[in-house]
């Protein structure tokens, strides 16, 4: 059963231009100029109950505006939508009640008072009965390990602690869609694991539906099984995470040490990326990297050579790059 | 109803636990207002010492006058002030986003959530005035009189919102608009010293039916003080009825024009 669904959805923002400097400024109070920007077009999509599907792509490429249109933010301006057989923009509480957001750079938490005091306000606008909140608290509280943080200022907690608070409160009233806008922003790699730990555990013992921004591709590749890329506002990729990676992951890196002064010739096909006389880094084609190694260790005789996966975020934007559509 | 009462008073709660946790700020707001207080009476003193009436006011009626719109302000800051005049702030920077994505009436949630404490000794020293200003007048206030005088103040603070509501509302049309909070001060200030009833032709109708602050502690004090005729009073009823479904409408259609902010 599809929880979201979308069609031909779009969204154009209005922008004012005017040329630089004084006598622009004066031109346009005359003769104001606008384009259109559209930050969504046409974009169709359909998300069942259950689904922990990512959203991938750069700056400016229509995530969040898609999000905030799922949401009831802000309205469409033509299209379809349909969020848990609501349209968003009509802002009715009923709806509202049954989905979250945690934006990883907007706070709910009341920053000089206490995690409890939040959840003491969330419980009141979500008017969640007495028994449900505190089944609720006492899972998250426990699944997170943060029952000694419960009593302090928010303001003392650290950022990991402090967004473990946030998808708590987002969850206390048990939403059937958990919109996640970056929440592992300017999170350490511990942190994020962590994050993503519970978040596996959301998704799976409570059924809920999460649509997943991030900018962190190890936050997509490791939670969830469908991603869509966007890019330019429309839809580039719509499948599986394994197959996305699959087929766009098609470099690694090979970085050889020597003990002695060697002058290394950049095999062919391969992209160098740093070289000096005792090591060199290059991209090499995946497909035949474990022949090209054996084929280097013999004829440079490397004190150590490894070959990592290729950053992900170069993987994604070669797929902008491609412009595939799937 | 009774839900949004108990949020309101949750959220009245989570203020007071905030303002306790700055214990200074928290005595220094009564001090604040206190002084805010002496300057408007010292301001009084200064303007209307010298003559014995404006209009066909004296002496009794403006005291009263000064103190129900001490008191409308004392409301005003006391209840919703810090919590509306916050709504450019979040329009412009997109934190009106939390406040639309949770089942309740952001605008009753905004209203209500900076309640400020420092405000109450306004409120007490304006009843003083008002009372003095009775005594001044030496007329016999009833208990009906009394009731329908702090029902009509009730209102007009009613109305303050209003325009609060609705001038805070442009940003979600307009980027810039200090230029009419500053109008919106230099009017306030206008008729906190000027009583409405001096207003003749043009000055009425934009005084009392399009910028309506003209009327807000006039109606209350011609009805302290026995001279507000049936017509006033609807007059000025009508006035609110129109102004509060006004604002209202104009906030949910500021609502349906939001456009966030990038993040």
């Amino acid at each position: 059963m599809n929880v979201i669904t979308t069609q031909g959805l779009s969204k154009i923002y209005k922008r004012f231009e005017k040329e630089a400097g004084l006598k622009g400024s004066v031109k346009s109070l005359f003769n104001r100029k606008f384009t259109e920007k559209h930050a969504v077009s046409a974009f169709d999509l359909n998300i069942e109950k259950g689904e922990f599907v990512g959203l991938i792509g750069p700056n400016g490429a229509g995530k969040t505006t898609l999000v905030k249109m799922l949401t009831g933010i802000i309205a469409p301006t033509s299209g379809e939508i349909s969020v848990l057989g609501y349209y968003p923009n009509k802002l009715e509480n009923a709806f509202k009640k049954q989905y979250a957001v945690v934006m990883g750079q907007k706070s709910q938490l009341f920053f000089e008072l206490t995690p409890t005091d939040t959840f003491r306000l969330f419980k009141e606008l979500y008017a969640i009965p007495d028994d449900l909140y505190k089944r609720n608290v006492g899972y998250f509280v426990e699944l997170f390990g943060v029952s000694q943080f419960l009593n302090v200022q928010v303001r003392t907690l650290s950022l990991g602690e402090r967004m473990k608070m946030e998808l708590i409160v987002a969850l206390l009233h048990s939403p059937g869609v958990l919109f996640l806008d970056e929440p592992t922003i300017g999170l350490d790699a511990a942190s994020q694991r962590q994050m993503r730990l519970f978040l596996k555990e959301v998704n799976r013992e409570k059924g809920t539906t999460i649509l997943l921004t991030s900018h962190y591709m190890e936050d997509v590749r490791s939670l969830c099984p469908r991603s869509i890329v966007i890019g330019g506002g429309a839809k580039i990729y719509d499948g599986s995470t394994d197959n996305l990676f699959d087929s766009y992951q098609t470099r690694k890196k090979i970085t050889l040490a020597f003990d002695t002064e060697t002058d290394f010739t950049v095999p062919y096909n391969c992209e160098l990326i740093d070289k000096s006389p005792y090591k060199v880094v290059f991209m090499a084609p995946k497909d035949g990297d474990a022949r090209l190694i054996s084929t280097l260790a013999q004829e440079y005789t490397p004190i150590d050579i490894s070959a990592e996966e290729e950053d992900i975020g170069a993987v994604v934007e070669r797929i902008y790059a491609g412009g595939m559509n799937r | 109803m009774k839900r949004n009462i108990r949020f309101i008073l949750l959220l009245i709660k989570l203020k007071l636990s905030h303002m306790m946790v700055f214990r200074l700020s928290f005595f220094i707001g009564f001090f604040a207002d206190g002084m805010l207080f002496a300057v408007q009476l010292l301001t009084f003193q200064i303007i209307f010492g010298q003559v014995d009436s404006i209009g066909n006011w004296g002496q009794g009626e403006m005291l009263i006058f000064i103190g129900t719109f001490s008191m409308i302000n004392g409301l005003n800051m006391f209840i919703y002030f810090f919590g509306v005049s916050n709504i450019p702030r979040l329009i412009r920077t997109g934190g009106l986003d939390l406040y639309i994505t949770k089942p309740v009436n952001p605008l009753l949630r905004l209203t209500f959530e900076n309640v400020n404490l420092g405000s109450a000794p306004l409120l007490i020293f304006s009843g003083v005035i008002v009372a003095y200003g009775v005594s001044v007048l030496g007329a016999e206030v009833t208990a009906p009189l009394l009731t329908g005088y702090i029902t009509l103040t009730l209102l007009m603070t009613l109305l303050y919102y209003d325009m609060e509501v609705i001038l805070r509302t442009l940003p979600f049309f307009f980027i810039g608009t200090s230029a009419i909070d500053r109008l919106e001060g230099e009017l306030i200030m206008l008729n906190f010293k000027v009583p409405g009833v001096i207003y003749q032709g043009v000055f009425k109708i934009i005084f009392y039916f399009i910028l309506p602050y003209g009327i807000m502690a006039t109606v209350p004090t011609q009805a302290l003080s026995r001279t507000l005729t049936a017509g006033g009073l609807l007059q000025a009823l009508a006035v609110v009825v129109f102004f509060t479904v006004f604002a209202l409408w104009f906030w949910k259609f500021g609502l349906k024009h939001y456009k966030s902010a990038s993040s």
